[in-house]
């Protein structure tokens, strides 16, 4: 049990040290660094980095909608920042899932 | 992820060819500018050309339009008396734009984007399926 726990974990800390390039493109670099700090296994601060790229992503999506509402805007630019938020938030949704799905099969298991 | 610096190397191929498109319609409208003055010069045909640039961020080589230079073949002359820009001998440059060459040349830009359209779809749709796979 334990040691399928610990490999959960260090799958967690490669997926983790697989994100830190996108989040540095969204410009948001802080929380990779800590993350890195925190030794890469940590799911919290996983969590904490894609979450903080998936609102990263969303808000230029944003930003590039309200420009080109405004008339000022270039539509390739919408629609690739729009296409990066919608990824990123499909990455957080499905990756959030996954580890409720296995919380509450842990939950269910018979003591 | 490489998908994603795909998807932007693609993003920047849709700048380039939309703005080579501009450029193609810049030459379509003014295929008739022609001067004001006896003897000046009409509308010069407009190429816009392209060149490869490594992006620092991904290392991705990204397409970027280069510079918009003008056509240096002649223009045409047309004998035109009555027409106020015409010269001393009665003839009348005309802008040296060939609206066939220009409609090639647009189909094949037309071309060009619907491809950098398709590599987008892929890697995106590429992206969602690898998702998929933890659903």
């Amino acid at each position: 049990m334990s040691i399928g726990t610990l490999d959960a974990a260090s799958a967690y800390g490669r997926t983790l040290n697989a994100f830190p390039p996108m989040t540095t493109a969204a410009g948001d670099d802080s929380a990779t660094t800590a993350a890195q700090a925190a030794g890469g296994s940590d799911f919290g601060s996983m969590v904490e980095t894609m979450v903080g790229e998936a609102a990263g992503s969303l808000r230029q999506a944003e930003t590039a909608s309200a420009k080109q509402v405004a008339g000022k805007g270039d539509l390739v630019d919408v629609v690739t920042a729009i296409g990066a938020a919608e990824t990123a938030l499909n990455t957080v949704v499905a990756v959030r899932d996954r580890v409720v799905n296995a919380y509450s099969d842990i939950m269910r298991m018979q003591i | 992820m490489d998908l994603k610096t795909s998807i932007g190397v693609s993003a920047s191929g849709l700048h380039a060819e939309s703005l080579r498109m501009r450029v193609i319609a810049e030459n379509l409208a003014n295929a008739d500018s022609v001067a004001r003055t006896p003897g000046g010069t009409p509308y010069r045909r407009r190429v816009a050309t392209f060149q490869a640039q490594v992006d620092k961020a991904t290392g991705a080589t990204m397409v970027k339009v280069d510079s918009i230079v003008g056509d240096k073949s002649d223009f045409n002359r047309v004998y035109q008396p009555g027409n106020p820009a015409a010269d001393a001998s009665g003839y009348l440059l005309q802008p040296n734009v060939n609206s066939l060459i220009e409609t090639a040349d647009m189909k094949a830009a037309q071309r060009s984007y619907e491809a950098n359209l398709n590599a987008i779809e892929t890697a995106r749709d590429l992206t969602m399926r690898t998702l998929d796979l933890i659903k």
